[in-house]
Parts: C-alpha cells; structure tokens; sequence
C-alpha cells in the first residue's frame, strides 16, 4: 500500500505537468481551432531558463520563474504575432498556422541545440531535495510543489473562464468568432493573449518536470504528445478535461512501468494505446461540454 | 487531348516513364560508388516524398509516421529473410501487410472526427516504433540495429552496384506513375475534394473517413516498400533513420516544393536532400535550423512552394494563366 501511496504521487505530480501542457493546447485551441504542436518546445525552453537563471547564475527560485514565465509569455505572444497573425487574418486555411508552428517546433528546438551541448542539463527543486510524509501519503518536496502549483493554475484558469469579463470574451471565441467579433471583442488580442497564456502554462509545465528529466532540447515531443493526450482524455470543452486526463495517464504510465513486464521504455507506448481506445470509444473525452 | 491513335495514347506515358527509367538508371553507371550512395538516398528521399505528397498534398492529411512505415518496411523484411528465413517473395508480402495493418490500425480510430487527430496519432506511433527498434532485443538488434547481411539472390540475379541503383530508378519511375495514375482518378479527384471541403464532399456522396484511411494505408504501404528497397542500400538497418525528425523533414520537402503537386515533391525532396551538402562548411551539423526557418518562410511568403514561384514565371513568359 505504501509503495502503491508513493506510486500515486509520483504519478499525480506527472499527472499534473501533462494536465498543464494539456491547457497550453486548450488555450490556443479554443479561442483560434488551431493545434499547436510547439507546446512541447515551449515547455522545453523554459527548462532551459531554468537551468540558466537557476543554475547557472543560481537566481533565488521565485525570481528565476518569474523571469522564465515573463519570457514564455513574450515567446507565446512573438510567436502569435510573428508566425500566426499574418496566416489567420489573411484568410489562410487552418491546416497553415498549425504547419507554420510545426516549423517553429523545429526552430525552437535546433535554436537550442545550436546553443546548448547536448547533454542534459541539471534545474533544480523548488525547495531543495526533500521528502514530505503525510500520514501514508509521503512523497518528494518538488511533487507536492508541482501539484499545488498546477491545481492553483487550473482553479485560476477556471475562476478566469467562469467569474471575469475577459474569461466570457475568450468563450464568446471560441464558440463563434464572427458574432464575437460583431459584439466588440477584439479578436487579435484575444488570440494574441491565448499563445502568450499557453505559453506560460506549458513554460511552468517544463520548468516544474525539469528537476525529475533535467532540461534537453529533445524532451518536447514527448510532452507535446503526453499533453494531447491528457486533453483527447479529458475533453477539449472543460477547463479541468486536461487535468482529469494528464492523471489518468500519468497512472496508467506509472502503472505499466511498476507492473507490466515489458521494457520501462514501453511506457512511451501508452500515451498511444490511450489515444487510440479514447479516439474510438469516446472521442469527446471523460468530461463533457458544457451546452 | 484525342489522340486518334489509341496505341499511341497508351505508349506515350509508358515510353516517358521508359524513358525516365533509362535515364535515372543511366545515371548510376557514370558514378563512383560514394556518388552511387548519395543518389541511391536521393531517390529514396524522392520515392518517399512523392508518397507523402499524395497523402498530404492531394488528400490533406498530415502524418509523422512515413519514416515508421519505412523503418516497418525495411526492418521487417530484414527479420524475416534473416531470422525467420522466409523467402523472399513471401518476406515482401508479409512486410506489407505488416504496413497495412500498422495502417489500418492507426487511420481507423484517427479519420473519424474533424481535426488532426491523425497528426497526434502519428506523432505518438513515431514516437513509440523508435523505443520498440531501441528495446527490441536480439529481434531489432537495439540501438546498434541489424547489420551483415546481403542481398540474397532473386531468381539466380544478384543486383549489386549501379543495378541496385536501377531498381531504386525503378522505384522511384513506378511510384510516380501510380501516383500520378491515381491522382488523376475517380479516387484522386475524391481525395481532393476531402481536403478542401470535407463536408461538401461528403454531400456528394464521397465517404470522407474511408477516403482517408484509403489514402494513409496507401502511401503507408508505399513508405515501406520504400524500406524493404533501403534495407539493402546501407546492409544496415538501425534506430535513428527511422525517427521523427526525419518525418518532419519529409513533411517540409513537400512544403518547400509544393504540395498537392507531383513536381513540387520531387523539387522539394531534391533541394533539401541537396542543401545539407551545401550548408555544412557554413552551419555543420545544424541544418535542421535552416529548413524550420525554410518552411515557415515558405508557408508565410510563398504557400504553394517553389512550384507556384515556378508557375507564376512560366506564366509571365507564356502569358497564359494558370491552370
């Protein structure tokens, strides 16, 4: 039981950062329909000013992330700006923004490997290395860190998209862009915050997975296809499909790598396996929109 | 175009794809053996850019698994002539219908909604078939892969050198001749109308999910025969050729070039495959740089590729619009 306490933990803190690469898509994918695959890089990069702010010049923690969050926000949004915006309000079909950040992933990601040697590079815990034991719930400072920070995240997305003003404008998008638009709401702005939000959000996802991976300009796939695949889990109509997803997944994952006996690489074949029965038997994800 | 000669109609592609044939092939006897392997992975390069280009440019579907087909094609026939001594004939067969079942298995669940669920898919399977070839054990050979093996005679023949070289010629003339045979078809034209309306071609009867699981299998199965045809190149088969990297430089030759255009996929799979060579002495290993620049260039200034450049030229000479 104890190990199984351990196991779920592990796996919650996993569960969460997948549940925050999850939002970085849901974000952009509401307001604008468009997928963007360089959420994985996002989340990669700000790994990497982890590992400079944090490690290199060995900046006090809330500071480094506040730096590493404010650049997310401004790549999220030059890349809105740079790529996005010429594409969309040209009236170019859907299929060209989602094919251009397919090439920024690249981009993003050689960036990187130009500039850093291409070995794992160290980022550290947010309180040092440490164990919390909670009656028989016990597991590493940094786990409970990340699934604090993640559920503050997902309430603040929530209360964000349910109590405020702004929250309403980004639905009113994302249910009908045009009748927004008609009703005052200033649609390149909304699509400018949405990549400089999900930005952010997959950014934290990185910099909270980097001390357990240690940053590599080649950990963005994976997360970029653990995080869809929390979000096709979840559903795409709630902000907390993502969240309910990325823990499903990270349990199943830990799962198959305590208990099935197959290679612990194999692990990277259940994202697919998921993917596929949710695909076929409830392509609307566990969490259903709201009418 | 009527022709009154029915014969002549007939001829006239199969001489040019003779012809094609002759000079490709040709081409490889005048070469040392270093030039014979650069062209050799050229023509690979072009065979699988001509198939993704049909899957993404005519049918609108993006996938990042080609390279996985390949890696299925090419490992499989290795493991079945090699470690389950099959013979050849019944290896190849096998190996394909690895590739459509691989196919089917993905595209099913993946074509039933709107979106790109098939990218993610994909991504997740090209991702997964790379921890299978580095896990596989004694049956991939791991990292290290499979090496030492030949060839073994086909009907007494044993192709090596430049006449290996003509049977890529002769996969790469065939592939474009069913390619373009098949664009030109009833299940070409549907292909087209999927990917630029969907609904509406759903409205005139075509079934849009069958189309794409069509489509994916296909170029799929084409993409492995692709490997079965490169696992004799290098007598080698191992992990990193097969990896999403290159899917994704695949994806960006057709871009570049042209999509939905035959000519585009090989203009592009030529120019990319090309550059590498050029750009070294300038950026080393990190050419992959240039081509994220590239595409997202292409896509923003130019979406129909070097071919629409290419076009709008031909037509300021002509004076004739475009078709």
């Amino acid at each position: 039981m104890q190990d199984f306490f351990e196991l779920a933990v592990g796996a919650a803190a996993s569960g969460c950062v997948y549940g925050l690469i999850g939002l970085a898509y849901l974000l952009i994918i509401r307001p604008t329909g468009i997928i963007n695959f360089a959420v994985g890089e996002w989340a990669m990069l700000a790994a990497f000013g982890g590992y400079v702010t944090l490690t290199k010049y060995e900046w006090p923690y809330p500071v480094g992330m506040a730096v590493v969050l404010g650049l997310m926000f401004v790549v999220g949004w030059a890349t809105e700006r740079v790529v996005v915006r010429r594409l969309v309000e040209g009236g170019a079909p859907l299929l060209a923004p989602i094919l251009a950040l397919l090439g920024m992933l690249v981009v993003f990601r050689e960036s990187i490997s130009v500039t850093f040697p291409p070995d794992p590079h160290p980022v550290p815990d947010a309180f040092g290395i440490g164990r919390l034991e909670l009656g028989p719930i016990g597991g590493t400072y940094q786990s409970f860190f990340t699934i604090v920070t993640a559920l503050g995240v997902f309430i603040g997305a929530w209360l964000f998209f349910e109590r405020t003003v702004a929250g309403k404008a980004f639905e009113a998008v994302a249910l009908n862009r045009r009748a927004a638009a008609l009703m005052g709401i200033d649609l390149t702005r909304v699509t400018a915050l949405s990549f400089g939000a999900g930005a952010v959000v997959a950014g934290l996802g990185g910099l909270l997975v980097a001390p357990n991976i240690s940053a590599h300009y080649l950990m963005g796939v994976p997360l970029a296809i653990q995080g869809f695949t929390a979000l096709v889990i979840g559903g795409v109509g709630r902000v907390a499909g993502p969240l309910l997803g990325g823990l499903l997944l990270a349990l199943a994952e830990q799962l198959t790598v305590r208990y099935a006996p197959v290679p612990a690489g194999y692990a990277q074949g259940v994202p697919l396996v998921l993917l596929m029965v949710f695909l076929l038997l409830r392509p609307t994800g566990l969490l259903k929109a709201k009418v | 175009m009527k022709s009154e000669n029915p014969l002549a109609l007939r001829a006239t592609p199969l001489i040019r794809g003779a012809g094609a044939f002759i000079v490709l092939a040709g081409a490889a006897f005048f070469m040392g053996d270093y030039h014979n392997d650069v062209y050799r992975k050229l023509l690979l390069w072009v065979t699988l850019a001509l198939g993704y280009n049909f899957l993404f440019g005519v049918c609108g579907q993006v996938a990042f698994s080609h390279f996985a087909f390949y890696g299925i094609g090419a490992y499989s026939i290795v493991i079945f002539l090699f470690q389950l001594h099959l013979p050849f004939p019944l290896a190849a067969i096998c190996g394909i219908a690895l590739c459509i079942v691989f196919a089917l298995a993905v595209a099913i669940p993946s074509t039933r909604l709107e979106g790109f669920y098939l990218a993610l898919v994909t991504l997740a399977l090209g991702q997964l078939f790379i921890v299978v070839l580095n896990e596989g054990g004694t049956v991939t050979g791991g990292t290290g892969g499979i090496a030492n093996y030949r060839l073994p005679e086909i009907y007494g023949l044993r192709l090596r050198g430049p006449w290996y070289t003509a049977v890529i010629a002769l996969l790469v003339v065939a592939t474009y001749a069913v390619l373009v045979r098949l664009d030109r078809s009833g299940f070409g034209r549907a292909c087209r109308a999927v990917r630029d309306n969907p609904e509406a071609a759903a409205a005139m009867g075509v079934d849009v999910a069958r189309t794409k699981v069509i489509a994916f299998t296909l170029t799929s199965v084409l993409a492995g025969i692709g490997g079965m045809v490169y696992a004799f190149v290098d007598n080698t088969v191992n992990p990193p050729i097969f990896g999403i990297e290159n899917a994704f430089l695949l994806l960006f030759m057709v871009i570049v070039g042209g999509a939905g255009r035959h000519a585009g996929a090989v203009i592009g799979a030529v120019l990319l495959f090309l550059l590498p060579f050029w750009l070294s002495p300038l950026v080393g290993h990190h050419h992959a740089l240039v081509f994220g620049v590239l595409v997202v260039a292409a896509i923003l200034l130019e979406p129909r590729g070097l071919i629409g450049i290419y076009d709008r030229v031909a037509d300021r000479y002509k004076g004739s619009p475009s078709r």
